[in-house]
């Protein structure tokens, strides 16, 4: 469906995408992932024809975007970074005028803006005018305007920011269904949202393609830190010294104290051992209870950052601190949708709120 | 290009800005028919037309400004470049709507000499003729308002800029009058004048190889010229300025004299600059 080829962009002397590579096959959804500045929306605006490459080709069903943009340009809807919207029209007049740039002929038109209304859920909001609603709608409307024509690629550049939870899901639900029909290229930089909904995530730093895997792999592959995060009730210095015994402990790490009894801890072992009997034992022995033990996974926070090459961050324990702080858990569950509602890691959880 | 074209009409129309524009136009229009066809009982259309020129220098960008400056501004050009439709339709249906806006009041203008032929015998054939070439000439500016607002994301800048672009093309003719006619100063001032050029050019393409070769070879061509013939220099700077008046084009049509050299003129100035404006919509691409 999508072929890309060795696909660079040269800001004078910048390099915003760096010679990038990449196929999607038809029905797929591909997820972009990478930090701010990563060149996430740089490539998207070069698929969708919006800007040109310095090098590189860009194939959509064997035709050059290059070559035949008005072409390509029909098969593909795209939602930007910033919702294209005009603020003096109203929600159908806007989607009316996008409808007939797309061509949609004149019969079916008002048929599917209502259908595409129907679907990102803003019939009711049909007659306002686009400058009184608020940032989600906008939101909303201009992925309406993406979907509309059901082109056979649609492009979506961060679809969910500026949505709340209920709203999130929602659009990832329509994201899901649209995938059945539509080949979905989507970019983000909150890591639930890619594994929510992408066949294939694509990290991309700098402009380069680090790293391309299914998001169920993407753990197993980079393999896991190994390790446990424990909460034990007890005297700190007894603790300490039962834990050093046990001899395939690499390394302990004391967080700051809860409370004066409770003592949090992270052990550090060898990827492939399982030490939570023993530590079970060794605590129940020196009679300090266990109340909370969880093995470390790497989440995909941990994945994105160990690729990214900021792999010191997990090491300094920084993002686990960083998490300690952040939103209350409220909301948070909700968030987690589909695959990754067995890995809610607290460190996930949080993060994901505090992404909202 | 037609979606682009009803967007935009309507706009005009959802904004205020389109009634505002034709109830001055129209008010101004009215006020010199009135006092120079009825006070100086006068049967002449064409004068009231010729008086009003300066029209445009304040209600041209008015009407231009916003044609791409905004779309820039709200990214909503993104919508437009990546739907399939071409440059050149977006920037047809924008010019072909903002014309059309422009061309219902000379619509409603064709009723004055009517009007005046109620009082006696009014010369029709060139009261329209100048209308036309007023249609035109509006044609015009419209496209030169539109080019430049494509240069910018202000509506403001896009507005000033417009405004003194059209002054200079009103003013042309008195500034070409001051001007010394000698071949050897006339070569200077295009000097300087292909100084300003290739400044614009490498500020356009950030390329000093293209810049200075551009300037180099028009300046060699521009001194051999010289060396050859010098009396080909003698009052060019005038005839060159006159060539940038668009104005000046209309005193034919004052004079009762219907100058397709004249519409000819309009019509390659607005097809120039939207042509202009396509090359900006596409150049952003690639920058």
């Amino acid at each position: 469906m999508i072929e890309v080829k060795n696909l660079t962009k040269r800001y004078g002397n910048q390099l915003a995408v760096n010679n990038l590579s990449f196929k999607v096959e038809k029905g797929q959804v591909l997820g972009f992932l990478g930090p701010n500045g990563a060149g996430k929306t740089t490539t998207m605006n070069i698929i969708t024809g919006y800007i040109s490459a310095t090098e590189g080709t860009v194939m959509i069903n064997g035709v050059d975007v290059f070559e035949e943009p008005e072409a390509v340009k029909k098969m593909i809807g795209y939602l930007p970074e910033f919702p294209p919207l005009y603020p003096e029209m109203t929600v159908r007049e806007y989607l009316n005028f996008a409808a007939d740039l797309k061509k949609v002929p004149k019969k079916e038109r008002k048929e599917m803006v209502a259908k595409v209304m129907d679907s990102t859920m803003i019939t009711q909001m049909a007659d306002r005018l686009i400058k009184h609603l608020s940032k989600g709608y906008k939101q909303r409307v201009g992925l309406a305007q993406a979907i509309l024509g059901y082109p056979e690629l649609i492009i979506l550049d961060e679809p969910t920011v500026g949505l709340d939870p209920k709203q999130i899901i929602e659009i990832r639900d329509l994201i899901k269904a649209l995938s059945k029909n539509h080949t979905v290229i989507l970019s983000s930089h909150i890591m639930q949202e890619v594994s929510a909904v992408c066949d294939m995530v694509m990290i991309i730093d700098k402009g380069k393609l680090i790293l391309r895997e299914k998001p169920e792999n993407l753990s197993t592959r980079l393999g896991s830190t190994g390790g446990l995060r424990l909460s034990v009730k007890g005297n700190k210095e007894v603790i300490q010294t039962t834990l050093s015994r046990i001899s395939r402990v690499d390394r302990i790490g004391i967080h700051e104290a809860v409370s004066e009894e409770i003592l949090e801890l992270t052990l550090h072992c060898s990827e492939k051992d399982d030490i939570r009997e023993e530590v079970f034992y060794a605590m129940s022995e020196a009679r300090t209870p266990i109340l909370e033990m969880q093995s470390i996974r790497m989440s995909l926070e941990d994945i994105f950052l160990k690729v990214t090459g900021n792999s010191e961050l997990i090491e300094n324990g920084s993002i686990d601190n960083l998490a300690a702080g952040s939103m209350p858990e409220l909301d948070s569950n909700a968030v987690v949708v589909g695959k990754n509602t067995d890995d809610t890691d607290k460190l996930e959880v949080d993060n994901n709120a505090g992404n909202l | 290009m037609l979606a682009i074209y009803k967007k935009e009409l309507r706009s005009y129309f959802n904004s205020m800005i389109g009634y505002v524009f034709m109830a001055l136009f129209l008010l101004i229009i009215g006020l010199y028919f009135f006092f120079q066809n009825f006070i100086y009982s006068s049967a002449n259309f064409e004068y009231t037309l010729a008086s009003i020129t300066f029209l445009f220098v304040i209600f041209a960008p008015l009407l231009t400004m916003r044609l791409m400056a905004e779309e820039n501004k709200q990214k909503t050009d993104q919508l437009l470049l990546t739907s399939p439709v071409t440059a050149t339709s977006i920037v047809v249906g924008k010019l072909l709507a903002v014309f059309s806006l422009y061309s219902l009041i000379m619509l409603i203008t064709c009723f004055y000499p009517l009007i005046l032929s109620l009082y006696g015998t009014v010369p029709f054939a060139s009261a329209y003729s100048s209308i036309l070439a007023f249609t035109l000439m509006g044609g015009a500016y419209l496209a030169i308002g539109l080019f430049i607002s494509a240069l910018t994301d202000s509506q403001i800048v896009a507005a000033v800029i417009s405004f003194v672009v059209f002054l200079l093309t009103i003013l042309m003719d008195g500034i070409a009058g001051l001007l010394p006619t000698d071949n050897k100063s006339a070569v200077m001032i295009f000097t300087a004048i292909l100084l300003v050029i290739c400044i614009v050019i490498y500020r356009m393409m950030h390329n000093l190889t293209i810049a200075v070769g551009v300037g180099v070879i028009s300046a060699a061509g521009l001194i051999c010229a010289y060396l050859l013939k010098p009396t080909l220099f003698d009052g060019s700077v005038a005839n060159v300025l006159g060539w940038l008046s668009i104005v000046k084009r209309f005193d034919n049509f004052y004079y009762g004299i219907f100058d397709v050299s004249g519409l000819v003129y309009y019509i390659s100035i607005a097809c120039l600059f939207a042509f202009l404006t396509v090359q900006v919509i596409k150049k952003k691409r690639w920058s």
